[in-house]
């Protein structure tokens, strides 16, 4: 890059001072608002301070030690500036309360749940959510309610839900009102359930604060104990044992066939109205089959481990 | 009126711990240009410049404290060293201009083994120490050395220094302030350009004027440098360095991204770099060479050689590509001595395997590209060959980075057989999804680059227009958007370890 250079000889004390100001200043301003205790938010958005606990004028510090003398009320501000960052690290993002449906209250069992609420659903699993997506789809149409998304996460298991943030950008970008979670059939085998506990526990951390019902593995096996693992992660009814029930199986023998998705969805359906801890209502449909509208994102554990 | 935040940055000032730190070399925490301590310090630094601008020798030395201070806040103890080299080859110097003959040839091998020793024994010895055990099953230990910051690229300064004055192209400098200025100027320390000293020197002694035009033209290289690196480099960098920490857990389409991402990562990272030396060195009335011209552009090899890292392209062409023979001496020995060169260029990079076959690999292809050029010589070039050069070269490039990036030889052929064979385009829609934010950044980083050169020539014209007084406007608001967008921890510059 090279401007026509006019070839003017004269130094300019001035030009050279305003070439200092010209960076002194702006610099200045970004350190006097870093120590300042305001925050400037446009439009939204918070004007990001420059100093946050780990830096100071001159340098990171390197641990307690450079940070010890620091004032009280820079620490506060510092503090204030990590609470309040709008602008988070993309691999850290966690769900936010704000799209939480907070006031949901148990009912008594006994009494079938009615709600007018049209929810906005996202269905999040391995590759059973593949057959699963089009009875729930049915069951949204006729009830009012928003099928967003199917992920259907073939081979995945619970250490790709809970240790990736993938399912934290789908929450995000989509906003749901309500979750189906359905995964586990993958690891009906497993063993190592100590691990799968942290990770079950991990993964309902990062769901807590949207209404959700976690729908238990169609056991075309005898488990180990995930189901148990999952329900214990889960909240008090929002896990769907699914073991107990004779499904028909597919071509393959692992997964329910067209009319075992159906018979499945309209025991989850049932259960939903009435056990759920988050009811929602759940009209058995009229049709016997709606236009699936909605989108379905397939993805390969073996591939695609997740962020 | 609240005065919270005045009280707490005198308090921060004052304090002793912050003076100290100020002032104090940290190993963990050594200054780039990207720090904004360094911005702070350099804008009062340029304020009191203004006041000796006129006063030549003054200017001098105060240019030379400041780089020096640069340079020990980070390379700390190193800085003795790197006094004791420049005193020592200012004396070498006059000693090859003034003997004759074999004395004279004597005398340059002195002082190039002399500057050599320190490169080859900080960089080189722990490389030859672990093969040699490997090679005899010996078991000498290995030192605990930390390279010292920019010692590849002032090694090679003072060798074109004192090879050019062996050769009579240049008289050796009059004065030690000088030679000094030229080894030490910051700007150029510790990262390049890699500055000749028939260029530097006539500038020591008659400097730019600071015009309007050129202040805007240092202004807003500085800018882009900045964001460039900050914006774009460390950004893009944060998922190449989940990928290449262990390649095999990502399907193919994640390599290949990642390929594409570090071969724009290295480039906005050093071209970022020396933007904003280029920048602040023009502020202060100096005017250091390009060292980028659009090198993912090329549409051969040899034309990238021609664009990237200029000044170390130069610089093994002049000083061996040239004294092995260069052209002159056959076509087998050409190519012998063509990826003899890379090679040496690609073992400078790094005291590693990877980077003498990173070097090798790009010889043979300058090697490949001149038998090409001879067997066609009259080959028609159209919109379409030039487009189709392009793309080879850069896929060339990009594969080549791998090698550069990986952290073994078995992780590179991971990543290179993924690219290769397990590539399903399925997975760029989960991609996609997963990392839009990334995508985007890459998406920019491509259009960037691609541009044709006129477009940007244009834009930075229309951008000269602009006032100079609304310039600080654009600094600020510049500033504002790294600090919006860049990660707590800013990484170091990549050409900073070589």
């Amino acid at each position: 890059m090279k401007f026509k250079k006019k070839d003017n000889k004269r130094p300019s004390r001035l030009l050279n001072l305003w070439a200092g100001i010209s960076f002194f200043i702006p610099v200045f301003i970004i350190y006097a608002y870093s120590y300042s205790d305001h925050i400037f938010i446009v439009k939204g958005y918070e004007i990001k301070k420059l100093i946050t606990k780990k830096n100071n004028l001159f340098l990171k510090s390197d641990g307690l030690e450079s940070n010890k003398n620091k004032s009280d009320s820079a620490k506060k501000t510092s503090t204030s500036t990590d609470n309040n960052s709008l602008i988070k690290n993309i691999d850290t993002l966690l769900p936010k309360e704000q799209w939480a449906i907070s006031d949901y209250k148990r009912l008594n069992n006994s009494i079938e749940f009615s709600d007018t609420i049209k929810h906005r659903i996202l269905l999040i699993g391995d590759s059973e959510c593949g057959g699963l997506c089009f009875p729930l789809n049915d069951y949204c149409e006729q009830n009012g309610h928003k099928l967003l998304l199917t992920l259907a996460w073939n081979s995945a298991t619970v250490f790709n839900f809970a240790f990736s943030d993938t399912i934290n950008k789908i929450i995000l970008k989509y906003k749901p009102s309500y979750l189906f979670i359905v995964f586990g059939l993958n690891e009906l085998p497993a063993r190592d359930l100590e691990q799968r506990k942290k990770a079950a526990d991990q993964f309902a951390k990062k769901i807590g604060g949207i209404p959700y019902l976690w729908i238990g593995p169609a056991n075309y096996m005898n488990d180990y104990g995930i189901n148990k693992v999952f329900e214990s992660a889960a909240e008090t009814d929002c896990f769907f044992l699914t073991n107990n029930m004779e499904l028909p199986r597919g071509d393959d023998g692992r997964h329910p066939s067209i009319k075992g998705y159906r018979l499945w969805m309209d025991s989850i359906a049932k259960w939903i109205k009435i056990s759920a801890k988050y009811k929602i209502s759940m009209e058995k449909p009229t049709k016997s089959r709606y236009t699936f509208k909605s989108r379905i994102i397939n993805l390969n554990a073996v591939n695609f481990r997740g962020y | 009126m609240d005065t919270n935040w005045l009280n707490n940055m005198v308090s921060e000032i004052t304090s002793n711990s912050l003076l100290k730190q100020a002032f104090e070399y940290s190993f963990k925490e050594p200054w780039f240009f990207t720090e904004f301590s360094f911005l702070f310090v350099f804008s009062v630094f340029l304020i009191f410049y203004t006041f000796i601008i006129k006063q030549n020798n003054f200017k001098k030395i105060y240019i030379i404290c400041f780089s020096l201070f640069f340079y020990y806040k980070s390379s700390g103890p190193f800085l003795f060293l790197f006094i004791l080299m420049i005193i020592i080859d200012y004396f070498l110097a006059f000693l090859i201009y003034k003997k004759k003959g074999g004395l004279k040839k004597i005398f340059l091998w002195i002082s190039l083994l002399f500057s050599l020793s320190f490169l080859l024994y900080f960089k080189y010895s722990n490389f030859f120490i672990q093969n040699f055990n490997q090679l005899l099953g010996t078991s000498f230990n290995q030192h605990n050395l930390f390279l010292p910051i920019g010692i590849s690229f002032y090694t090679f300064q003072s060798i074109s220094y004192l090879v050019d004055v062996y050769r009579n192209e240049i008289l050796p400098a009059k004065k030690m302030s000088d030679y000094a200025f030229y080894m030490t100027f910051f700007p150029h320390l510790v990262a390049g350009p890699i500055v000749r000293a028939k260029d530097f020197l006539p500038q020591i002694i008659n400097p730019n004027v600071l015009n309007k035009i050129l202040y805007k033209e240092s202004v807003l290289r500085i800018i882009i440098g900045l964001l460039k690196k900050l914006f774009i480099a460390d950004y893009l960098g944060k998922y190449v360095d989940i990928i290449h920490q262990s390649p095999t857990n990502f399907s193919g389409v994640e390599n290949l991204l990642s390929m594409y991402a570090y071969c724009f990562q290295i480039y906005f990272d050093f071209s970022g770099y020396s933007d904003i030396a280029i920048g602040i060195a023009l502020l202060l009335g100096y005017r250091l060479k390009e060292n980028f011209n659009n090198p993912y552009f090329s549409k051969n090899i040899t034309e990238f050689w021609r664009k990237w890292h200029i000044s170390l392209s130069n610089w093994l062409k002049d000083y061996i590509y040239i004294p092995l023979g260069g052209n002159r001496k056959g076509k087998f020995n050409t190519y012998l001595f063509l990826s003899a060169t890379m090679l040496i260029g690609g073992f400078w990079h790094g005291a590693d395997w990877r980077f003498l076959i990173w070097g090798l690999a790009h010889g043979l292809a300058l090697i490949i590209h001149k038998i090409w050029s001879k067997l066609f010589p009259n080959l028609k070039h159209n919109a379409f060959s030039d487009f189709l050069g392009i793309v080879i070269t850069f896929h060339f490039v990009a594969l080549c980075w791998i090698l550069f990036r990986s952290n073994s030889f078995t992780d590179a052929f991971t990543s290179i057989n993924k690219i290769i064979f397990n590539i399903h385009l399925i997975d760029f829609n989960g991609f996609w999804f997963s990392r839009k934010e990334f995508c985007y950044v890459l998406i920019i980083a491509s259009t960037i680059v691609f541009i044709p050169p006129f477009i940007k020539e244009k834009f930075f014209l229309f951008l000269n227009r602009l006032p100079t007084l609304t310039w600080i406007i654009w600094i600020m608001i510049s500033l504002q958007i790294i600090i919006q967008f860049k990660d707590d921890i800013v990484q170091p510059f990549i050409y900073f370890q070589f």
